[in-house]
């Protein structure tokens, strides 16, 4: 009897010391995705929640790398939807028509995303705060009118489409449950991928690096910190998942067009980072759900909404407002305060109770 | 040509020289890490088996009916839990008399069924007191037997004891070995590129730009003009190595504009700035970038408080230490065993230099919101996580009561002492920099009005004219 009580105490420590790890989070939560596939394998779940689940895992992708560079680096970007859609426009290329492999195609988006992002970087060393917001933007429009005139690449108007896709010498061709299944379990894998790469960074000198530049430039640099070095590194990473985003992106929907890549897009990831809050993981994932996700999964099921679409703009809208007035950490930052709100709370209810029970204590 | 040859080689030998020096620092201070971790684990087991020890021998005295302190104690705080337990009891009771006191129709009975009841529990109390006393009180009484299980017991856990410490000891010293070795080799490799720098410095022309001995940072006829504003007017001046030099002036004088040149925030119109950054190697100034100065050993701090507010005050710390962490961006992103032993090795000397300045219980905590006399002490200890050769302080005592510039003084004066480098301040408190300051350099519009000691300033009459007015 004792000594199955100590095993067990044993387990508990050893399970709490294993819990505290930052990547216990991150693979519970990929593990918890993972377990919403069977259900939906086993019928009790409905595709369209897989779905949400999918959007909100690439999105998150998108956003992470966004975070690193609005939320860590200080630098405001409107050029990411151009990025995602040259992502999804070289997956669909190189990979659906050229035939090259699918390793080598996510080398050459990679390759691209950092030469995309040095060079936003070069022009961001001179211009600061809105005015590279509106320079972000341009190059993101630009992108967008390349894709559509630039047709053997993108496929013009109508898009490019990807029916198969082959990794490991296998084929997976669309339509049937095995090519879903496997892009999910993909899409998982690169997501838990991405947390742990953005966590290694914000827990390393790099974040603390993109931290000091953010907050006093001049107490950076005095420190050792090159401002050159660290820009173009943010927009670097930013733009490096940004692109893996897309490349997910078309995996996922099968199909990318260029009007989809536009200022809006950019727009929501902005006000997913800034309504979840720019520095928690957690805190993206939850502003990516309810920016993106929402509205697949529940408003559109509402036919208040669903009657009038442009309402769910409105909705974000006014959710971006009572966000940033209210609570300008995030709504993670609102759900920790509340939860030790709570704490503080049950603690004062244990009092009364115990005053109830046993009188008070100077009797 | 062969001498540019010899100044190329002098450079990469200097590199490999710091880079080899780095390393062995890293080592010998990661090995202090792990031994401190090692002791410290083996303390813990040693306790621990000294515990069971006392627990077995409880259980033998119980056995035997052996009346001793050890026994005595054990039933006493038994009892004490049995009291403990009634007592909430008894107060549960009495909060539910109290109750139902305002509500009862008649107040007798239910006083009497109160007072039954707290007998009752009393009764039971003594009775489970007694039950306890009768279970321990055993007859038997072995006093033989028992020393003799005593004894065997204890000296089974002495040698216990004895062999985990002979272990962890030998251990050590293996670890401490291994660790020897390995610096023996990396200094036998500094002294091998040491020769190789010696015997080269002979036919090379090192420039040592004429610095006089003992002097650490030399300025040349600095100016800086912004437009047609001239802020600094020729001004050179000599820091010696080791002192506290002060640099004072009426406002609007150009002190913090000399700053900024020296740690290249403004790239200066004119002059030229020297630094002696070790034994052989002097440094012109001019050729660096404002993130490169830290690395030949200047550190600043600022007028205003420049911290960042979104780390901790340890993390703070950190990013003054960015550049002592040597592993690359991948191994950043894999967070690989060095990065981790890194930041161990550099988290206990962030510690270490709290508690020298006395923040230790900020450790945690965030700056903003702190009081600004501990924000102004954060960032100077900020200044001491790269070992510098000198510090630079932009008005240190801005914002200070009376107290804590005191506190600031003695605080300015044990760095230079402890950790032997030489500080350059610009400050307005004439009290502070009459006290510590060795030498004192007066200027006004941006060109040189005396330099010397503070009372040889106090009578100066430029000086005198410059913050008074001409008379």
């Amino acid at each position: 009897m004792m000594k199955l009580k100590n095993i067990l105490a044993n387990f508990k420590k050893q399970f709490l010391s294993i819990s505290k790890h930052p990547y216990f989070g991150f693979i519970v939560l990929g593990l918890v995705f993972l377990f919403a596939l069977l259900l939906r394998n086993m019928g009790l779940l409905t595709i369209s929640v897989i779905n949400t689940f999918t959007l909100v895992m690439i999105y998150s992708v998108v956003a992470m790398g966004f975070s690193l560079l609005l939320g860590f680096g200080g630098l405001a970007s409107l050029g990411t939807a151009g990025l995602v859609g040259l992502g999804s426009f070289i997956m669909g290329y190189m990979h659906g028509k050229a035939g090259i492999s699918f390793t080598a195609t996510i080398a050459i988006a990679i390759g691209v995303a950092l030469v995309v992002g040095l060079l936003v970087g070069f022009i961001s060393l001179r211009i600061e705060g809105m005015y590279l917001a509106i320079i972000t933007l341009g190059l993101g429009e630009m992108l967008r009118q390349f894709f559509i005139s630039y047709d053997t690449f993108t496929g013009g108007f109508t898009g490019t489409s990807l029916r198969s896709f082959q990794i490991f010498g296998k084929l997976f061709e669309s339509g049937n449950d095995n090519y879903f299944n496997t892009v999910y379990i993909i899409i998982i894998i690169c997501f838990i991928l991405a947390m742990v790469a953005t966590i290694n960074i914000i827990k390393s000198p790099t974040g603390r690096a993109l931290l000091s530049m953010k907050n006093s430039e001049s107490a950076a640099q005095s420190m050792g910190i090159s401002i050159i070095k660290y820009r173009l590194l943010a927009f670097v990473l930013s733009s490096v998942f940004a692109v893996l985003g897309g490349a997910l992106y078309i995996l996922h929907t099968k199909f990318s067009y260029p009007p989809q890549w536009n200022l809006s897009y950019s727009l929501d990831i902005l006000a997913a980072v800034i309504v979840g809050g720019a520095q928690s993981i957690y805190g993206i994932i939850i502003g990516v759900f309810l920016i993106f996700g929402l509205k697949v999964s529940v408003l559109n099921y509402i036919p208040f909404f669903s009657n009038n679409p442009a309402l769910i703009v409105i909705f974000n809208g006014v959710l971006i407002v009572l966000v940033v007035m209210f609570y300008p950490g995030g709504l993670i930052r609102l759900l920790q305060t509340s939860w030790y709100k709570l704490k503080i709370k049950l603690a004062k209810l244990k009092m009364k109770w115990r005053t109830y029970r046993y009188g008070k204590d100077d009797q | 040509m062969a001498k540019m040859i010899n100044n190329l080689l002098i450079k990469v030998y200097q590199h490999i020289l710091i880079h080899i020096e780095d390393k062995a620092k890293f080592k010998k201070d990661y090995a202090e890490v792990v031994i401190a971790r090692r002791k410290s684990r083996t303390e813990k087991r040693v306790n621990n088996l000294k515990d069971s020890l006392n627990r077995e021998i409880l259980a033998k005295a119980l056995k035997y009916g052996i009346k001793n302190d050890l026994t005595e104690t054990f039933i006493s705080e038994k009892i004490k839990k049995i009291e403990e337990r009634f007592y909430w009891k008894k107060r549960a009771l009495k909060a539910s008399f109290s109750r139902k006191k305002e509500k009862a129709p008649d107040k007798m009975i239910l006083e009497k069924a109160f007072n039954e009841k707290s007998l009752v529990l009393d009764n039971e109390l003594n009775q489970e007191i007694n039950d306890l006393r009768a279970k321990y009180a055993n007859t038997i009484d072995n006093q033989e037997q028992y020393s003799l299980e005593v004894k065997t017991l204890e000296i089974r856990t002495t040698e216990k004891i004895k062999e985990i410490e002979r272990k962890s000891v030998d251990n050590l010293e293996d670890y401490q070995d291994k660790v020897d070795n390995k610096l023996k080799r990396l200094e036998k490799q500094a002294c091998f590129f040491r020769d190789k720098l010696f015997s080269l410095a002979d036919n090379a022309n090192i420039k040592d730009y004429g610095l006089d001995e003992g002097v650490i940072l030399k300025l040349d006829n600095l100016t800086m003009r912004f437009g047609g504003l001239v802020a600094v007017d020729h001004l050179s001046f000599d820091v010696k190595e080791g002192e506290i030099f002060g640099l004072i002036g009426p406002n609007g004088a150009g002190k913090t504009t000399v700053f900024n040149c020296i740690t290249k925030f403004y790239k200066p119109s004119e002059g030229k700035m020297y630094f002696r950054k070790n034994k052989i190697d002097t440094v012109f100034l001019n050729e660096y970038k404002v993130h490169q100065i830290i690395k030949q050993g200047i550190v600043r701090t600022f007028q205003n408080v420049e911290l960042i507010w979104e780390l901790s005050v340890i993390d703070n710390l950190l990013v003054a230490a960015h550049t002592l962490f040597k592993t690359g961006f991948f191994g950043q992103l894999l967070h690989t065993r060095k990065l981790h032993q890194e930041e161990l090795v550099l988290r206990k000397k962030a510690e270490n230099v709290l508690l020298k300045m006395g923040l230790f219980a900020y450790k945690d905590s965030y700056p903003l919101g702190l009081p600004y006399g501990i924000l102004k002490k954060i960032e100077l200890a900020r200044t001491l996580m790269v070992e510098p050769k000198m510090i630079i302080l932009d008005e240190p005592a801005a914002g200070l009561n009376d107290a804590e510039t005191l506190e600031l003084a003695k605080i300015i004066k044990m760095i230079r002492d402890e950790e032997k480098v030489t500080i350059f301040l610009v400050e307005h408190d004439m009290g502070l920099v009459m006290d510590i300051c060795d030498t004192v350099c007066a200027i006004s519009f941006g060109k040189k009005l005396a330099i010397g000691t503070p009372k040889e300033i106090q009578e100066n009459k430029l000086v005198r004219d410059a913050y008074l007015g001409e008379e």
